[in-house]
């Protein structure tokens, strides 16, 4: 099964749109990587932070926004062409990564590790830097959003042209 | 004195009832709906392809740079209108809170190892769901690595917060 991809100028004017739905509806700005924070809360009952401040309640639109969106992906794959399958394949990492699933899964591991740390760190991730900091012309988001191309176009330079 | 019914007929006692969910958590529900968009167009956008990362980063393929370049600028419009003509959110009736993520120490260490994690997971965190939904089974382990991130900042300030002190950090 391949997912079905509209042209980017299309699906750059939806999310667009989708941005200024959100605050319309909602009255915030759409974030993603915050919600996590409610879901370590819920799972570790004992780690201060995220029983605090803005975590303080658990069940926000952070966290049933994080749970749409697997809604959303699998909508996405069942009405594209093909029969919905799992699969490991990761495309063109294939090529620069260990052949075993062991590797492949720890190599993903710590990748993720690094996003959820690093999202925190900087306050915030993709969506709530790059995209709806981006479009507020926020200056810390702008300086966010671009070292995390410049570190990103970095990384893959490193992994794929060395 | 005699005895007041306050029992209604079943439908319409289900459907007041279900009204009154759907009022008490409105906020919530949108939520979800507005994930459930999220998902799809993240899906439709390419994001959710591992290939399409990386042929952006070696200028093989722009179309995520096309999609957030679209969407940045489309955004804005729309910011500037709702800001001009001080539109209230629908779901609390008040204006719409324009609040931006403040400088913190540490954002641009923070962006630079959440760049070199986008680059291996090929990855956001907004994606991740989406792709397990999809069945690629490499964003499980995406997610468990990012869910040990988030949690490995958590007790880090917490610590921080009670001088190093694990009783008081862990209670």
């Amino acid at each position: 099964m391949e997912v079905t991809v509209w042209s980017g100028w299309l699906a750059g004017l939806a999310i667009g749109l989708f941005v200024v739905l959100h605050f319309w509806l909602i009255g915030k700005p759409a974030g993603c990587s915050t919600g996590y924070g409610n879901v370590c809360g819920l799972l570790c009952k004992k780690v201060r932070y995220y029983h605090e401040g803005e975590y303080a309640t658990k069940s926000n639109i952070k966290l049933w926004f994080l749970v749409g969106i697997p809604l959303g992906g699998l909508l996405a794959a069942l009405t594209s062409k093909g029969a919905w399958q799992m699969s490991f394949d990761m495309g063109m990492y294939e090529q620069i990564l260990p052949q075993s699933d062991a590797a492949k899964a720890i190599w993903l591991m710590f990748g993720g590790m690094l996003l959820g740390f690093g999202a925190r760190l900087a306050g915030a991730c993709t969506t709530g830097h790059a995209l709806v900091g981006g479009a507020m012309l926020n200056p810390p988001s702008l300086l966010a959003g671009a070292v995390f191309f410049g570190s990103a176009l970095l990384t893959t330079q490193l992994l794929f042209n060395t | 004195m005699s005895k007041v019914s306050h029992e209604l007929p079943l439908l319409k006692s289900s459907a007041l009832t279900l009204m009154n969910f759907v009022h008490a958590y409105r906020i919530n529900i949108l939520g979800l709906l507005m994930g459930v968009m999220f998902g799809f167009l993240m899906s439709r956008a390419g994001a959710t392809t591992f290939d399409f990362h990386v042929k952006l980063f070696l200028f093989e393929d722009l179309q995520l740079l096309k999609v957030i370049g679209t969407a940045v600028i489309v955004a804005m419009l729309g910011v500037f209108m709702l800001k001009k003509l001080h539109i209230n959110a629908l779901a609390t009736g008040t204006e719409v809170d324009f609040v931006k993520k403040p400088y913190q120490q540490g954002l641009i260490a923070g962006a630079f190892l959440f760049g070199i994690g986008w680059a291996m997971t090929a990855a956001c965190p907004g994606t991740i769901p989406a792709m397990i939904a999809e069945g690629k089974i490499g964003a499980v382990f995406s997610l468990i690595g990012l869910l040990l991130g988030t949690l490995a900042y958590g007790i880090l300030q917490s610590f921080i917060a009670h001088n190093g002190s694990y009783r008081a950090a862990m209670k």
